[in-house]
């Protein structure tokens, strides 16, 4: 019964979500992103070859010209969106598992379990996140790994904080109460009860972490702190600036990977506008809610909890 | 008044526990990298490697082979009394000389950005929502959203090359330039505005959007209380009604995420800092950790934290001014 | 109620503010736009602007006793000087604060005369005690002794004014360079210093062309020059300038915009994004006077451990692409006894026709690794004897982004005879632990310098620096050590006689080309830039009087003094 309406619940969601324009767009836009993130690699060039003079501007030969040791800028931006794409989602996968873990029991539980995580959470919140990652980053080895751990350990708290809102929100009505009285266990309450409810809040979470992630890693990356010999857009960018890019006015090796980047992160908000605009109606009681979806780098958000940590 | 003064006690008392946590992963994180400082010294000179040398150099930066737990709590005595030891990258310059005026300028970039990005978008939010559905509401939050969807650092470097380099409009870097001497003058006042005005720019390009829709969602929830239709009904002036009514309510979680987003600005401007030469905390940093320089980033790391919760506090402060419920 | 009117009072009172504020900020941008204009005054002659040091502040460090990077440039080699100046393009010691020296007592006796009619900054005369201060100041603190000088002194002591004796605890022939070095300090001033290696020395007095500080600020400082400085005339320039540059873009926009005089940085194709500018005054000059860079192989791993292996591997790199695409051609590929064009006349004929290990063949390589054994496996990829892929790492430093592409390079190559490897960046200090301890596979590092190429080849192949594997060593990080050298560098420290020397540089030559201990790669240049639009008389290809690059003190004295306003 209650899989059965939680089914009807993603229905509708998914459903509005198509007919949302915002959404719609923005989505079409990312998943664009991610078929040439897939498949693009096996139809470039070599982006690791040294093919022809450097810096030449786009011709027909190399469509968006050569990096500044003659490499293929197109191969590059292709095959560079992979990684960055991937580091990208997986942070926000793990930030919202921890956010929603965290975040979750200090909000159900409530109590000394809810002054401890909260506190904890608050503690990681003003830490400064830059500083922090950079010394993270330069100590641990670089690559891919590092760079999401890093990322998940100075980005997850704000998620737990939201999260921990919406379930104290949601732990006081009545079918949570009802759940607890008829002796259901809480795992369950959470998982079966709680969380569906919780899935475009969930949505939206992981969508503004991917959208810090992917910002964060590339700036890590253009300050040489990833590992410059993969190809991520973060280290076109690293390469780019290497090879004093602007001052020999070749545009070209900085400004199509910028460019990407600003697409995904521009079609992720556009999606979280649309989640935004879908449910808010909906969830008439929750109107509130609209407050704590993360706009943008998900550190402009804003909380009304402001006496509850004291 | 006395439950305010709690209220803000009780503020004081977690910022400084977590003030206490930042200073003890401050203190473990660098003593895990591996290397040791004095042997990266010498191998900078690319000389030949003298024992004895070696152990002069490693006391006088205060690395001993004390275990971890003494060392650490030195560490804390030493913070406490304001020493944070000497650089290593500028030895034997104390950290505190070197941080002091760095933090001036950070401070002062990333403030003014913070607070014109914070007022301007906080207005636009407002206007916005109040015009629902408007020029304003339809056209200016996806142009934010878009320029926000742009790394920092890239539109710095873009704006820098084009109006710096390439037009020559603005300076290339620095925080004043060589002609005006440091203090309370005139020149020296509006050179420093005019070297910060790039930067500054980048940075509230980035960060308006952000700021502007939150203050619009939420004015939009606050429009649709009871009271403002009440006010309405009430025939009171439509501007009063959005100012003093709608968005003096509105305004307080937003500004809840002043405070917040202080950290996410000062870590954007560390990065706008690098692309400028502008002389903050940015590049320092970035020197600090290349150099392996453990007490300059922990300084660094110390100051930004503490800058970040102070700012943390007067937000409170200004809160309980502004949110009579936080009195109660 | 009444606490209500007052904070709405408040509210408005803020907002108006905010209007004011703005329009005030409004009000002060319009003042800047009209005040645009340069504002630099100018005063006598211009400031001779130097890029040297990459910082993002300058801290007030005039100590040239403790280890480079912490006291400004030029403070060992401009504000003080040393008693001689090897000058690396002449291979000759130019007489400076010291006129003359002299091996006595079979070798274990040095007496150098000192300069008369020198004098410190502030008046003082200029005396030998000076010279004996400063090196027993080095034996009372350790930490300023990094080269470890007392490691073979047993004396100095000044026997009059103008004469200093250096005593040896053994014949060490080669110590004389960092003898000569040695920046001297004034004993009258640093005598009443309590800590020498934490004094910042702020006012420094010394004997050099640039001693006053004019102005010090976290962005730019001045230095002018010494009213007492020892050479009649000189140095012609009035005073020099420097800007904290924090990058070496940052540092490369100004020099493109004219407005620095003189640098040593690395510019990519810099004949378009520099010389292009301006090619009447912008001009470089890259000579090849430092050591080569070398690719390092463990030769303690399996595989690797084999000469024929290592002879390979260097087979199979295709030097020119490197020096093309990560060098940008402003070098050459290594010379097959890794001696660069700065120690050429010493390059051994016998030993640069045995080394035919350093050109492009891959072809060879294949050959010889398959006659050593290797046989390729299913992939492609060479298999050890226990059926295992080979797989190695390239060590590089994370951000020596030249280096980097080298290894890229370098890997690309190696696969084309069934090596596999993997560029990996570490961190400087993880980096340097690794190499240092013999925990790494390949890296791409650099060598000892040296006027002879005695320190080149002991660090390459003696058994005085070779650690186990775990153990940190100064240098030998790849662990290859030669009986034969070991002695040839004992007859080496003894003599001082011209023939002999160059028979055992010679010697040395040929076992390093038979063992191929480490693999070089290229010639390392040395970066310098100039502008003429200001300032003359810099050293060229045509007028090499020294090197051009400030980044080899103290050989940036000779050009500091003998550059010219226009």
């Amino acid at each position: 019964m209650a899989t059965r309406k939680n089914d009807s619940i993603l229905f509708r969601w998914i459903k509005g979500i198509i007919h949302n324009k915002k959404a719609l767009s923005g989505s079409l836009l990312v998943l664009s992103f991610i078929l040439i993130a897939a498949i693009g690699p096996y139809i470039t060039v070599d982006p690791n070859a040294f093919l022809d003079t450097p810096l030449s501007p786009p011709s027909f030969s190399h469509w968006f010209g050569t990096t500044g040791q003659g490499q293929d800028v197109l191969a590059q931006t292709i095959s560079g969106a992979r990684q960055t794409l991937i580091v990208g989602f997986a942070t926000g996968f793990f930030v919202v598992l921890i956010g929603a873990l965290i975040g979750g029991i200090s909000g159900f539980y409530g109590g000394k379990v809810d002054d401890v995580l909260s506190m904890i959470i608050n503690i990681f919140l003003v830490m400064p996140g830059l500083p922090l990652m950079v010394i993270l980053a330069s100590w641990l080895p670089p690559g891919p790994l590092t760079l999401t751990g890093v990322l998940v350990i100075t980005g997850w708290a704000w998620n737990a904080r939201v999260i921990r809102s919406q379930m104290m929100a949601l732990r006081d009505r009545d079918f949570v109460s009802a759940a607890i009285v008829s002796g259901e266990r809480n795992i369950r309450i959470i998982l079966i009860e709680i969380m569906p409810r919780m899935l475009s809040l969930l949505a939206s979470s992981f969508i503004g972490a991917s959208i810090y992630a992917i910002g964060a890693q590339v700036g890590l990356e253009f300050l040489g702190l990833g590992d410059v010999s993969t190809i991520t857009w973060g280290t076109n960018l690293y390469w780019a600036s290497n090879d004093l890019a602007l001052l020999t006015g070749s545009w070209w090796t900085f400004v199509p990977t910028g460019i990407c980047i600003a697409f995904v992160s521009f079609g992720l908000t556009l999606i979280n506008f649309g989640i935004d605009e879908v449910t808010n109606p909906r969830l008439i009681s929750e109107r509130n809610w609209r407050k704590y979806l993360p706009k943008g780098k998900g550190n402009d958000g804003i909380t009304p909890v402001i006496k509850t940590h004291a | 008044m006395s439950t305010s003064i709690q209220y803000l006690l009780r503020r004081l008392g977690f910022y400084a526990i977590a003030a206490w946590a930042a200073l003890t992963l401050n203190f473990f994180i660098p003593r895990m990298m591996p290397g040791d400082p004095a042997s990266i010294i010498f191998a900078r000179f690319r000389g030949k490697l003298n024992p004895e040398a070696m152990v002069a150099l490693r006391e006088t930066f205060g690395l001993t082979d004390e275990p971890l737990l003494g060392q650490y709590f030195t560490y804390l005595k030493n913070l406490l009394s304001g020493d944070l030891g000497i650089s290593i990258a500028y030895f034997p310059q104390p950290v505190t000389e070197i941080i002091s005026t760095a933090l001036l300028w950070t401070i002062f970039l990333a403030g003014t950005s913070l607070i014109i990005s914070f007022s301007l978008g906080t207005l636009l939010g407002t206007l916005a929502a109040w015009k629902r559905g408007g020029r304003l509401d339809s056209f200016l939050p996806p142009a934010l959203a878009f320029f926000g969807a742009f790394p920092y650092f890239w539109l710095a470097m873009v704006a820098l090359f084009t109006f710096g380099f390439g037009l020559g409009w603005f300076p290339l870097r620095h925080a004043y330039g060589d002609a005006v001497t440091p203090g309370f003058n005139l020149p020296f006042m509006i050179d420093a505005i005019y070297h910060a005005f790039l930067p500054a720019l980048t940075m509230v390009m980035v960060s308006l959007g952000g700021w502007m829709l939150s203050m619009r969602n939420t004015m939009i929830t606050t429009l649709g209380a009871d009271y403002i239709t009440f006010a309405r009904a009430k025939g009171l002036p439509s501007k009063m009604v959005m100012l003093k009514y709608a968005a003096r309510n509105a305004i307080l979680p937003n500004f809840t995420g002043f405070g917040m987003a202080l950290g996410f600005v000062l870590s954007g401007a560390l990065l706008t800092e690098i692309i400028f030469s502008y002389p903050g905390q940015g590049y320092l940093l970035l020197e600090a950790v290349r150099a392996q320089d453990f007490p300059l980033m922990q300084g660094l790391f110390m100051t930004i934290t503490l800058a970040v919760l102070g700012a943390n506090w007067l937000v409170d402060i200004a809160i309980l001014f502004l949110d009579p419920r936080t009195r109660r | 109620m009444k606490d209500k009117t007052f904070k709405m009072f408040s509210f408005h009172c803020v907002h108006q503010y905010i209007l004011k504020l703005s329009s005030a900020v409004l009000i002060c941008f319009i003042l800047i736009f009209n005040n645009c204009v340069q504002h630099e005054k100018t005063t006598g002659s211009p400031p001779f602007v130097i890029s040297q040091e990459q910082v993002s502040s300058f801290v007030r460090n005039f100590n040239p006793l403790i280890p480079s990077g912490s006291s400004r440039w030029p403070t060992v080699s401009g504000i003080y000087e040393p008693l001689f100046i090897y000058n690396s393009m002449t291979g000759i010691y130019v007489p400076w604060l010291a006129t003359g020296y002299e091996w006595k007592d079979g070798n274990l006796q040095l007496d150098v005369t000192i300069r008369e009619n020198v004098t410190w900054s502030d008046g003082q005369p200029f005396t030998a005690y000076d010279v004996s201060y400063t090196f027993n100041l080095k034996k009372t603190n350790a930490a300023l002794d990094p080269r470890a000088s007392w490691g073979y002194l047993k004396s100095v002591e000044a026997i009059n004014d103008h004469l200093v004796r250096f005593k040896f605890l053994r014949i060490f022939v080669p110590g004389l360079h960092a003898l000569t070095e040695q920046s001297i300090i004034p004993k009258h001033i640093w005598e009443n210093i309590d800590d020498p290696v934490k004094f910042t020395n702020p006012n420094p007095v010394a004997t050099g062309p640039f001693t006053e500080i004019l102005r010090f600020d976290h962005q730019i400082w001045e230095l002018g020059r010494n009213p007492h400085y020892w050479q009649e005339g000189k140095p012609a320039v009035e005073r020099l300038r420097f800007y904290a540059y924090p990058t070496n873009e940052q540092a490369t926009i100004a020099l493109i915009n004219g407005e620095v005089d003189w640098a040593g940085n690395f510019i990519p194709a810099i004949d378009r994004v520099f010389v292009g500018r301006d090619p009447e005054n912008h001009h470089y000059w890259f000579p090849r006077v430092g050591g080569s860079i070398f690719l390092y192989v463990n030769t303690t791993k399996q595989f690797l451990d084999q000469v024929e292996v290592r002879k390979a591997i260097s087979l199979a790199i295709n030097r020119e692409l490197i020096v093309r695409v990560a060098m940008y051609d402003y070098t050459i590929p290594a010379h097959p006894t890794a001696l660069a064009d700065g120690l050429a006349p010493w390059r051994s004929p016998t030993a640069t026709e045995n080394g035919d290990w350093v050109e492009y063949d891959i072809e060879r390589a294949n050959e010889m690794l398959d006659n050593a054994g290797f046989k390729k496996g299913p992939n492609g990829i060479r298999l050890l004897p226990d059926g295992k892929e080979l797989f190695f790492d390239i060590s590089i430093v994370s951000g020596w982004s030249d280096w980097i592409r080298a290894a890229q390079v370098i890997s690309q190559n190696l696969k084309l005879v069934g090596i596999n490897t993997r560029v990996k960046t570490r961190d400087f200090g993880a980096w340097l632990s690794s190499m240092q301890n013999g925990e790494f596979d390949m890296g791409i590092a650099w060598t000892e310098k040296g006027p002879t190429p005695y320190r080149l080849y002991r660090g390459l192949m003696s058994s005085e620096f070779l650690k186990p594997v775990g153990e940190t060593a100064e240098v030998n990080w790849h662990r290859f050590a030669s009986d034969e050298v070991d002695s040839l560098c004992v007859a080496f420290e003894k003599t001082s006689d011209k023939e002999e020397i160059k028979q055992i540089i010679y010697r040395m030559q040929e076992i390093f080309v038979d063992n191929a201990p480490a693999i070089p790669l290229f010639a390392e240049p040395s970066w310098g830039q100039y502008n003429t639009k200001r300032f003359t008389n810099f050293p060229t290809e045509k007028n090499p009087y020294a090197q051009i690059s400030p980044n080899y003190p103290p050989e940036n004295l000779l050009v500091l003094v003998n550059v010219e306003p226009k």
